[in-house]
């Protein structure tokens, strides 16, 4: 095939995947009275997208943090330390990525039930302060890494939490952005789990108030709707638009090794 | 510190806290639920628990609920899953090299995935609507438009068209990163030796791709296995049960007709058979020896 046959395939491709996104914006932003914001400011107020947001942007926010932190640790144990059965034990955590996670949700709707957790902040963060696949990548990442920095500290005496969060840490910078990647777009676009969790409007998240938006009298309300999926997907596409090259690197090179 | 008691060795304080949530929010509720497949279990009525044995499974071979779920399922991954691949395979393959606008190619292709699927469902909602961007394309050929979410025969396939849209270009830059781990002299010698774009692709690209074809088959089929979202959004399982899905059936099972115990049954048949599927997937991937070039 000549180059230009193939670029024009490529042209063909960025139109077929970006008409749609163009089609979702122009019907946001078409009202009766002409081009307006209104169904953007109706459906924030009304929504309310504003809570929506909110919650989505503190769930994201606390499920990062506990990533980074709980997930480091634990990687840099199963690293850095002997521990008896500790490889096999490793391995078997990580044979469960790939379980479908449908399995374990009646138990767990269950079992936030009877804590009383259901509709709570709890309910959309606990179960998921650790992943055990970031534990994967930051593990790869520390086996990578010289331990020289690490053995000089412990010569001159600091504790083993010190090594860990003073001289480490800091070096895991490039896996721990994979990792922020990866748990905020997940967690931010995630679905299925917060909409079982929560029952009230005050607690839904982005997702789920978009779904139930969707459902019932605003079913063919597109101005509306499109606008609530705008606001929904506007804070990841401008993350994506900063941080491109970061974020596509990150999620798909090396994934299949 | 001066305690005669030996101290815990720090790594079990490092693993102690993703330990607790793991055990508790994962390991927990997997046991628990492969527990429930054998009760029956009223969550208004958690005193009546009792012991059923295999009654869910023997219930679930001959409920025509779940084998319309099934087979919409099946559909579902076994159209959409080898499509995916060959077009995601194709568009890394237009990726390849030096081409201008390279950047913008891949953020177009990647857009989709940092989409949540409620906003994709919606987007395409819209798409299928009845003035909706599918039937005005149409209208410019002159093709009368359709009703294709309300057509038992088409709403299926259009949620699968949809999925293919959403997934291919992620797929399509796992590949693309892939063929740039393939070192160039290796398409030099295939040159020297006179071999075309397609020999090429058989007996040089095709085999050292391998281990990432297999990747993408098994996280695709995995994650094909579990739709829901879209079609709770798009047409809730109609019209006439047509876009019905294991897992759509599984949240009404649980959360509309509160059957816990059943619902864990159908839970660990989506898993089994996303299990059994991906092995499938692999098998037939390793089986065909392409050319010489595997290790």
């Amino acid at each position: 095939m000549t180059r230009i046959a193939r670029w024009a395939a490529l042209l063909l491709i960025l139109a077929m995947m970006t008409y749609p996104l163009a089609w979702m914006i122009a019907v946001s932003l078409r009202t009766a009275d002409g081009v307006s914001l209104r169904y953007y400011g109706e459906v924030w107020r009304a929504g309310p997208f504003d809570r929506y947001f909110v919650n989505s942007v503190v769930v994201a926010a606390v499920v990062l943090v506990g990533n980074i932190i709980f997930c480091t640790m634990a990687a840099y144990a199963f690293a850095r330390y002997r521990i008896r059965g500790g490889k096999l034990f490793f391995m078997l955590v990580l044979s469960t990525i790939m379980l479908p996670k449908q399995v374990i949700l009646v138990p767990l709707y269950i079992l936030m039930q009877r804590m009383g957790l259901i509709d709570s902040y709890a309910a959309l963060t606990l179960p998921f302060l650790v992943d055990p696949f970031n534990i994967f990548l930051i593990r790869q990442y520390l086996t990578s890494l010289p331990t020289d920095c690490e053995e000089a500290a412990r010569m001159d005496g600091a504790g083993e939490a010190t090594i860990l969060f003073r001289v480490v840490f800091p070096m895991l910078k490039p896996v721990l952005a994979v990792v922020a990647i990866h748990t905020c777009l997940t967690n931010w676009n995630s679905f299925l789990f917060p909409f079982i969790l929560t029952n009230s409007a005050s607690m839904r998240t982005l997702p789920v108030g978009l779904a139930l938006l969707s459902q019932g009298a605003h079913s063919i309300d597109w101005g509306h709707l499109m606008a609530g999926a705008v606001i929904s997907a506007l804070p990841v596409v401008a993350a994506f638009l900063v941080f491109q090259r970061r974020i596509i690197g990150g999620l798909t090179a090396g994934m299949s090794r | 510190m001066s305690r005669s008691r030996p101290a815990l060795s720090p790594a079990v304080w490092f693993l102690l806290p993703w330990a607790v949530i793991y055990a508790a929010f994962f390991v927990f509720p997997f046991v628990f639920s492969f527990v429930l497949g054998f009760l029956d279990y009223n969550p208004l009525n958690v005193a009546q628990t009792r012991f059923v044995g295999f009654a869910h499974v023997a219930r679930l071979v001959h409920d025509p609920a779940f084998g319309e779920a099934l087979r919409n399922t099946l559909l579902f991954v076994l159209g959409t899953v080898p499509v995916t691949t060959t077009l995601s395979l194709a568009l890394a393959w237009l990726l390849r090299g030096p081409v201008p606008m390279k950047d913008l190619f891949k953020a177009a292709m990647f857009l989709p995935s940092i989409l949540s699927i409620v906003v994709i469902a919606l987007l395409f909602k819209l798409v299928y609507a009845p003035g909706g961007a599918a039937n005005q394309a149409l209208a410019l050929a002159g093709i009368p438009g359709h009703g294709w979410l309300t057509d038992p025969r088409t709403a299926l396939p259009a949620i699968m068209v949809m999925d293919v849209w959403a997934a291919v270009g992620y797929y399509a830059l796992v590949f693309h990163a892939a063929f740039t781990s393939i070192p160039e002299p290796l398409y030099e010698a295939a040159e020297l030796e006179g071999a075309g774009a397609w020999a090429t692709f058989r007996h040089v690209t095709f085999p050292l791709l391998k281990p990432a074809i297999g990747f993408v088959l098994v996280i695709n089929t995995i994650r094909s296995f579990q739709v829901f979202v879209e079609v709770l959004v798009m047409t809730q399982g109609g019209p006439l049960g047509s876009t019905n899905t294991l897992v759509l059936y599984l949240y009404e099972t649980a959360f509309r007709r509160l059957d816990y115990g059943y619902a864990s049954v159908i839970a660990y048949a989506v898993f089994i058979l996303s299990a059994v599927f991906s092995v499938l997937a692999m098998r037939r991937l390793r089986a065909p020896a392409g050319g010489g070039m595997t290790a």
